[in-house]
């Protein structure tokens, strides 16, 4: 069987960080890009922390530089979340290369237009750049297979009540990708807040013994600190979630539905708006739940595969 | 034990009369008041289907009419659901024109504030005039205890995807109530929609006898046959939740959470957005949220409620 080939969208970011590493782990899936953009941080830290990622987990894709801000809105990072590098926490290996002179939307664009097989994208950050890459070639919307994203929620937000931050720092770009006909799957707060790596879990990765667990175990960490003073019982595994139900979608509890993105408000603006009355044909199977023990153990068997 | 004191602000509305019916013979509340507004169907309907409401169960409340159209938007209504005539049909006599009130809805809500302490403000439809009387008496603000409303969804809607009826009807009166600082408990869709008779329950109300009981089932029947026929289990009873909270709160379970009103989306306007899972809360968290229901006490309870008619 052809492995599935797909592109890494995000702003590490501790959580897209894992995400990756899980893509990594399996063989079914193919990396033939990574690219990032603004979002839990600015485009220089999040293009920076994904070279030393991409060096530190083997990733040899080229890795191209994204969007510096949203379509439209204003800029936003999550500072409090993620740190001031927007990856704090463990010394990283520095990079063994250098951003590609392609554009992220020029280098999607070119994987795309390359690979004999549709394309899945990933995106894990806001959708600054598959919704740049959709309006400036729209001939190649046939060449993407489908975007598993993170972002939004249903019946939630986090960083207002009712928009989750990926959505809220581009809701523009959401719009775009949203109503753009490519199939989706959304794996929201509805899911991601679920998707948690307790401290146990977490103990466990520390005791593998190989360099990539070493820096993991101190990500998981400082990523749970910040969750901890929430009040959660471990780390929310956002990103992970969009890798993760490429690989085992068996893992998860999905719903198709109408999903409709909120530009405006005064409260709503980056709402991921679904209809819950059924009726509108689906664009999104939106991620509802998941098997948290068999979602965690694909990151351990990643961890593990490094040595 | 002193009773619960509550003026009742309806859009009658199915579900209102059978708010009312059971509302009156609830041992722990004391209605002082009622007010009609437009809604579920125009005031020209709300306000004498009220009155006859009244006249059917023999009581002689005082019944006021409101506001005619929302504060500012274009006026929607359900006749849909409810019949042209806000009683699917049901025809009930209206009492003579003797004892007609005179006073618009807020000036009369706002006396009999005045006149009883702790006085509770159930509504049951767009919060026009809810709005309008906080906005005219600021006092009231103060002398209200609370109001209890039927409105809104933290999760989904039914109007629009996002959006309950009674507060997209009227978006900007709902946020202005919110933002008013009464403490609110919000009964919407998410505890609502749990609140529901089956067909077999509706019948056994109606083999109670009594003209209440039979006019009870015979409302409720025609969204009975709509519903059924879309696959929910039963007739959701939305206007009953707020008074029977009022009196009964163990039959709830809720969460206290920000609430405030989107009326400015393309998708989500007249959302009640609240803050109860989101890292980021609101500062004022003033909301009392309704999320689940005992449905067998619920059951229980508007059963004996409607076998103390007698007629």
């Amino acid at each position: 069987m052809h492995p599935i080939p797909i592109v890494l969208d995000g702003d590490p970011g501790h959580d897209d960080a894992m995400a990756w590493l899980l893509a990594k782990s399996r063989s079914m899936l193919e990396i033939l890009a990574v690219t990032t953009v603004a979002g839990n941080q600015t485009i220089e830290k999040t293009t920076y922390n994904a070279l030393r990622i991409c060096t530190l987990l083997g990733i040899s894709a080229p890795v191209g530089k994204g969007a510096a801000r949203p379509l439209a809105g204003v800029r936003m990072n999550a500072p409090s979340v993620h740190g001031e590098s927007g990856l704090d926490g463990p010394t990283l290996p520095e990079p063994d290369r250098e951003a590609s002179p392609l554009s992220a939307c020029e280098l999607m664009a070119k994987v795309l237009r390359e690979s004999p097989r549709p394309v899945t994208i990933v995106p894990t950050g806001p959708l600054t750049n598959v919704a740049t890459l959709l309006l400036s070639h729209p001939e190649l919307k046939e060449k993407i297979a489908r975007i598993s994203l993170m972002g939004g929620g249903i019946a939630r937000g986090n960083w207002t009540p009712a928009a989750e931050f990926n959505i809220l720092v581009d809701p523009e770009a959401a719009k775009i990708v949203f109503s753009s006909g490519v199939p989706i799957t959304m794996a929201g707060l509805d899911v991601t807040e679920q998707a948690l790596i307790l401290p146990e879990d977490v103990e466990k990765i520390r005791r593998i013994e190989n360099p990539v667990a070493n820096i993991v175990w101190q990500w998981l960490d400082f990523f749970y600190g910040f969750h901890k003073k929430l009040g959660y019982a471990g780390a929310p595994m956002h990103d992970p979630c969009a890798v993760a139900w490429l690989i085992a979608p068996e893992i998860f509890e999905a719903k198709e539905l109408y999903v409709e993105i909120e530009t405006q408000g005064r409260y709503c603006r980056g709402m991921t708006a679904a209809d819950l009355r059924g009726g509108a044909a689906p664009n999104v199977t939106a991620l509802l739940g998941l098997d948290r023990e068999k979602f965690v153990e694909l990151l351990r068997e990643a961890v593990e595969a490094y040595g | 034990m002193a009773k619960t004191r509550v003026w009742i602000d309806c859009d009658v509305g199915a579900d209102d009369a059978a708010m009312l019916l059971v509302a009156h013979k609830l041992e722990a509340m004391e209605i002082v008041g009622i007010s009609a507004v437009a809604g579920n169907v125009p005031l020209a309907a709300t306000y004498p289907n009220a009155r006859k409401i009244c006249h059917l169960m023999q009581a002689e409340y005082p019944v006021y009419a409101g506001a005619a159209r929302p504060l500012v938007r274009k006026q929607i209504t359900a006749a849909h659901i409810h019949g042209s005539d806000g009683l699917s049909g049901v025809e009930l006599p209206l009492p003579g024109r003797e004892k007609l009130e005179t006073l618009p809805a807020w000036d009369a809500m706002y006396q009999a504030a005045l006149t009883h302490d702790n006085l509770e403000l159930i509504a049951t439809g767009p919060l026009t005039n809810v709005a309008i009387a906080l906005a005219k008496y600021p006092a009231l603000i103060q002398k209200l205890r609370r109001i209890l409303i039927m409105g809104g969804a933290v999760v989904g809607g039914n109007r629009t995807s996002c959006a309950e009826f009674n507060i997209y009807a009227d978006p900007e009166a709902a946020e202005s109530v919110f933002r008013s600082g009464v403490p609110m408990v919000m009964c919407g869709l998410d505890v609502t929609q749990k609140a529901y008779l089956t067909k077999a329950e509706l019948e056994s109300i109606a083999a109670l006898g009594s003209a209440q009981a039979k006019t009870f089932a015979a409302v409720l029947q025609p969204p009975l046959e709509r519903v059924l026929q879309d696959g929910w289990p039963g007739v959701p009873v939305h206007d009953l939740c707020p008074a029977l909270y009022a009196v009964y709160p163990a039959l709830f379970t809720a969460r206290q959470a920000g609430v405030f009103v989107e009326t400015e989306g393309s998708v989500a306007l007249g959302k009640t957005v609240a803050d109860l899972d989101s890292d980021k809360k609101f500062a004022d968290r003033h909301v009392t949220v309704a999320l689940g229901i005992d449905r067998k006490g619920f059951v229980e309870t508007v059963g004996k409620a409607m076998g103390k008619y007698r007629t």
